[in-house]
């Protein structure tokens, strides 16, 4: 009868310890540095246009084809009279959260550092009651960045 | 409020006023033992138990029952009517009946009987038909073999349960149970009789279908046992059935054994002392329940019965014949309860050895091999 | 299946079958399985597979070597690293390409952390059949979530890493590793007391599991099973030691080996296990170095050379081997997975057969499958 000693002693030294719940959704845990929830684009403050030029590399690298790119020459461009160096800026970007898989590899091709992962809680708190309010647009994808707090991590 | 009416009212009223205590008190104590069990076994397991149901969780029972309430009710369509009906009345009605037997205080129970421990075990032994009722009505194979499964355990932990009892009541030379809860003014009877003590919390962890014998009814490996078929507040009954069966059971327990309202300095300090001792003792036998709950894996059937006939039953027969044979000689009083208590705590050892050896002889935990001295292939 | 009685009245008597459908009570994942049951003795074993195939292998032949350790993850998603170590040592064993020390020794860690976790939710799995109502369930996510802090701290993720790549290490782990992983592994210590406390001496618990689903040592190897299952019954073969691969062969842990073949023993040979796991870690911590995590000259499109390569790794549940072909080109031709716990499947019926109908759940659990990995 020793082992049932022991396990009711283990089981009272759990009940004079703290419980370990967190309540959500009134406290949030803070997330690592590195955290990875789903995709967004990076809005370059100084230029006040996307970093992303429409290049189609993270489409392609991207293992389940979630994303749709489309380049539009850029009106602000310095040869039409804007001030920006960016011959090619982007039109019009989808990406289906429904069928991202948070892999990472369209943050890694990506020349421009444009894209990079949302680290913040808004990247995970993404329920809909549809499917279709998964996919994001650009100015979806922009607003994180755009507001400001998104401190990306992206490794060089 | 021993066989006087309350206040001089006359019998009918008063007779009435004290089933409303019972119903009123039971159903109160329930709710509440069904929020304390979630709470105390969240706390085990470092979690916090129901927190967002009214302050801190306290309306999680209430929110159950209405949830219950709301439920559709099932019945099969070849089901016996009316053995499906009763069945659930027949498991928590008689846990109800016991409570009139059990006293809170030396002063204070709803009904004294002269056969009061007899009363209680004998009535709450009748739900043993409720669950073949149960079983058999529910036109569902695996329903009956569940609850042949549960009359079966049920039935053979009765045996030790109820010597082991035998042998207190033969101590304190009456079934009265306010006479047994008086007699321990001075040391509780768990001190000159462990092994019954023992006894009667392993049997009554069976008797109502808890861990570690809970097969029956946690047969989620398979089905879910005689309650298969029932749905909403049918069901629930069922489970009302069982905390109220764990709370007139504790209650009986801090009476005979824990020495109820009387220990220590029950007489001094009045009916507010007793009151308050018996409830932290039978809260302590409660709290006992739910901390083997979730300790231990569950027992297989045949291994639950060896367990009980095997063990318990040999047990408590030498139980009571060794407490007989030193009670025939009018030993005075110190040595003869030296001489219960000596010869109860060898019982004690006995069963624990038992259940040491009973499972399969001690192996050698498993070698490990050291890497490099042995030869790859 | 019929059983004839010999009597004048000409009667047969047939077995029950007992259906445990695709849900489960207890997590294994989406399995299958039909007892034929003679009163409570099982007859028969049939199970089912199947319900979470994907298509993986398929799937990934049109993934290339960096894509396709996505996949790798959601096989085996409980011991994510192992699976994704044996086809990146597949891609650079094709491709001849030497990982830096700081690499292995990192991978090293994290596999036999992930070890760690994978064991915990099996105690917790297993404590839960075996009818411990929630304790051993909680305390194992508890320990596990420590495990897997870490691991979101150095990889963003808590389940599906994709953090090695072949030739390394996708990015750096962070600066504060060492007391990360001194920190975990305090915790974990922790975590196998409390889980070895509660369930391996309590006599409940070895009633239920002695001798209870033996398999013999004989019917292990024929069966091809590996991992706890094969060791449980006495089989000293671990992959880790007999064909060292990262470094095994410089650090110094013992192989815990059963002797019945029962579920107590493959119980008690994982909580050892957990043990060695946590001394190697402590032992390749030491031998931690800064340096580079991937090749100077890495190619940005792996192609590899024609030709095939079996690699095999101890994963917590047995042998998990990638069989690659390559015909050049930056795709496998074709992956086959050598998956442990599909072939771990195949000893269930004789593991089952003369047991109990409540044993068959215990014995099941024992073999801790993991559905991704069996169905791909």
């Amino acid at each position: 009868m020793k082992g049932i000693l022991r396990s009711l002693a283990t089981t009272f030294s759990t009940f004079t310890r703290k419980p370990v719940t967190r309540q959500y959704p009134e406290t949030h845990r803070e997330l690592p540095e590195r955290d990875r929830a789903f995709p967004v684009l990076l809005w370059d403050q100084e230029a006040h246009e996307p970093f992303c030029t429409g290049c189609h590399a993270c489409e392609r690298a991207c293992p389940v084809e979630c994303m749709t790119v489309l380049m539009k020459d850029n009106p602000a461009h310095k040869s039409v009279g804007g001030e920006s160096s960016r011959r090619k800026i982007i039109d019009k970007f989808w990406i289906d959260y429904g069928r991202c898989m948070r892999c990472n590899i369209c943050v890694e091709v990506c020349n421009f550092g444009a894209i990079s992962m949302n680290n913040t809680w808004s990247g995970h708190e993404k329920s809909a009651y549809d499917r279709a309010e998964l996919v994001q647009d650009l100015p979806m994808l922009l607003s994180v960045s755009r507001g400001g707090e998104l401190k990306p991590w992206v490794n060089e | 409020m021993m066989t006087e009416t309350l206040f001089g009212l006359p019998t009918g009223v008063d007779a009435a006023i004290r089933l409303l205590i019972v119903v009123g008190v039971m159903t109160v104590v329930v709710m509440a033992l069904i929020y304390l069990e979630r709470k105390v076994l969240a706390r085990f397991q470092q979690r916090l138990g129901p927190t967002r149901t009214g302050p801190m969780g306290l309306l999680q029972s209430v929110a159950d029952a209405l949830k219950l309430i709301s439920k559709e009710d099932i019945r099969p369509k070849n089901a016996d009517p009316w053995v499906f009906e009763l069945a659930p009345f027949l498991v928590f009605v008689p846990t109800f009946l016991g409570f009139v037997a059990v006293p809170f205080t030396i002063a204070w129970q709803v009904r004294e009987l002269e056969l009061g421990l007899l009363y209680v075990l004998a009535v709450s032994s009748v739900n043993i038909l409720g669950w073949v009722m149960a079983g058999w009505g529910s036109d569902n194979r695996y329903a009956i073999l569940g609850a042949l499964r549960a009359v079966a355990q049920s039935i053979s932990y009765e045996l030790p349960l109820v010597l082991a009892m035998i042998s207190v009541a033969m101590v304190a030379n009456s079934l009265n149970l306010v006479e047994i809860v008086r007699q321990q003014a001075t040391v509780p009877n768990i001190v000159w009789q462990p092994l019954p003590a023992l006894l009667f919390f392993i049997c009554l962890l069976a008797e109502m279908n808890r861990p570690p014998f809970d097969a029956p009814v946690g047969e989620s490996e398979v089905v879910g046992g005689p309650y298969v078929e029932y749905s909403g507040i049918r069901w629930s009954m069922f489970f009302l059935g069982e905390y109220a069966a764990m709370f007139i059971m504790s209650l009986l327990g801090a009476a005979v054994f824990l020495g109820g309202g009387a220990w220590p300095l029950g007489e001094e300090l009045g009916v507010g002392w007793q009151l308050a001792l018996t409830v932290v003792k039978a809260g302590a036998i409660i709290f006992l329940m739910f901390w083997t709950r979730a300790s231990f894996p569950r027992l297989r059937i045949d291994q639950m019965m060896s367990f009980s006939w095997k063990i318990l039953l040999p047990a408590s027969i030498a139980q009571i014949l060794v407490t007989g044979g030193i009670l025939v000689y009018n030993l005075p009083s110190g040595l003869e309860h030296t001489l219960l208590a000596v010869t109860s705590a060898i019982g004690v050892l006995f069963v624990y050895t038992a259940i040491n050896r009973s499972v399969a002889t001690p192996r050698p935990r498993p070698v490990v091999l050291v890497r490099r001295s042995e030869a790859a292939r | 299946m019929t059983n004839a009685v010999q009597s004048d009245h000409d009667f047969e008597v047939q077995d029950i079958m007992i259906n445990m459908g695709p849900q489960h009570p207890a997590t294994h994942g989406v399995f299958r399985m039909v007892l034929a049951v003679d009163g409570e003795i099982v007859r028969d074993v049939i199970p089912h597979i199947g319900y979470m195939h994907r298509g993986g292998e398929k799937l990934s032949e049109t993934m290339d070597f960096r894509q396709g350790i996505g996949f790798m993850d959601r096989t085996e998603y409980l011991a994510q690293f192992n699976a994704e170590l044996s086809y990146v040592m597949a891609v650079e064993a094709l491709m001849d390409i030497q990982v830096p020390e700081r690499a292995q020794w990192i991978r090293m860690i994290l596999c036999e952390l992930n070890r760690l976790s994978s064991h915990f939710m099996f105690t917790g799995a297993f404590g839960t059949d075996s009818g411990v109502f929630g304790t051993a369930f909680t305390y194992a996510f508890r320990w596990r979530e420590e495990i897997m802090d870490l691991f979101e701290e150095i990889t963003g993720d808590r389940l599906m890493y994709a953090y090695f790549r072949p030739g390394g290490l996708a990015w750096e782990v962070t600066d504060n590793f060492a007391q990360r992983v001194k920190y975990v592994l305090d915790q974990c210590r922790q975590g196998i007391k409390d889980v070895d406390n509660l369930i391996t001496n309590n006599e409940v618990f070895k009633a239920r599991t002695q001798n209870v689903g033996i398999i013999s040592a004989e019917d292990a190897i024929d069966w091809g099973t590996t991992g706890p299952v094969l060791r449980g019954s006495g089989v000293p073969f671990d992959v880790r030691r007999d064909e060292p691969y990262l470094f095994y062969d410089q650090v110094d842990f013992d192989v815990p080996v059963g002797q019945v073949g029962d579920v107590y023993d493959r119980w008690c040979v994982r909580i050892e296990e957990m043990r060695q796991s946590v001394r190697i870690v402590e032992q390749c911590m030491a031998k931690l170095q800064p340096g580079p995590i991937m090749p100077e000259r890495m190619p940005r499109m792996l192609r590899t050379p024609p030709g095939e390569v079996y690699i095999r790794t101890e994963a917590p549940r047995g042998e998990y081997g990638i069989y690659m072909v390559s015909k050049g080109g930056n795709r496998p031709h074709r992956l086959k997975i050598r998956s442990a716990c599909f072939t771990n499947l195949q000893a269930l019926k004789d593991m089952s057969v003369g047991n109990y109908v409540a044993d068959a759940v215990l014995i099941l659990g024992s073999l801790d499958i993991v559905l991704g990995e069996t169905d791909r």
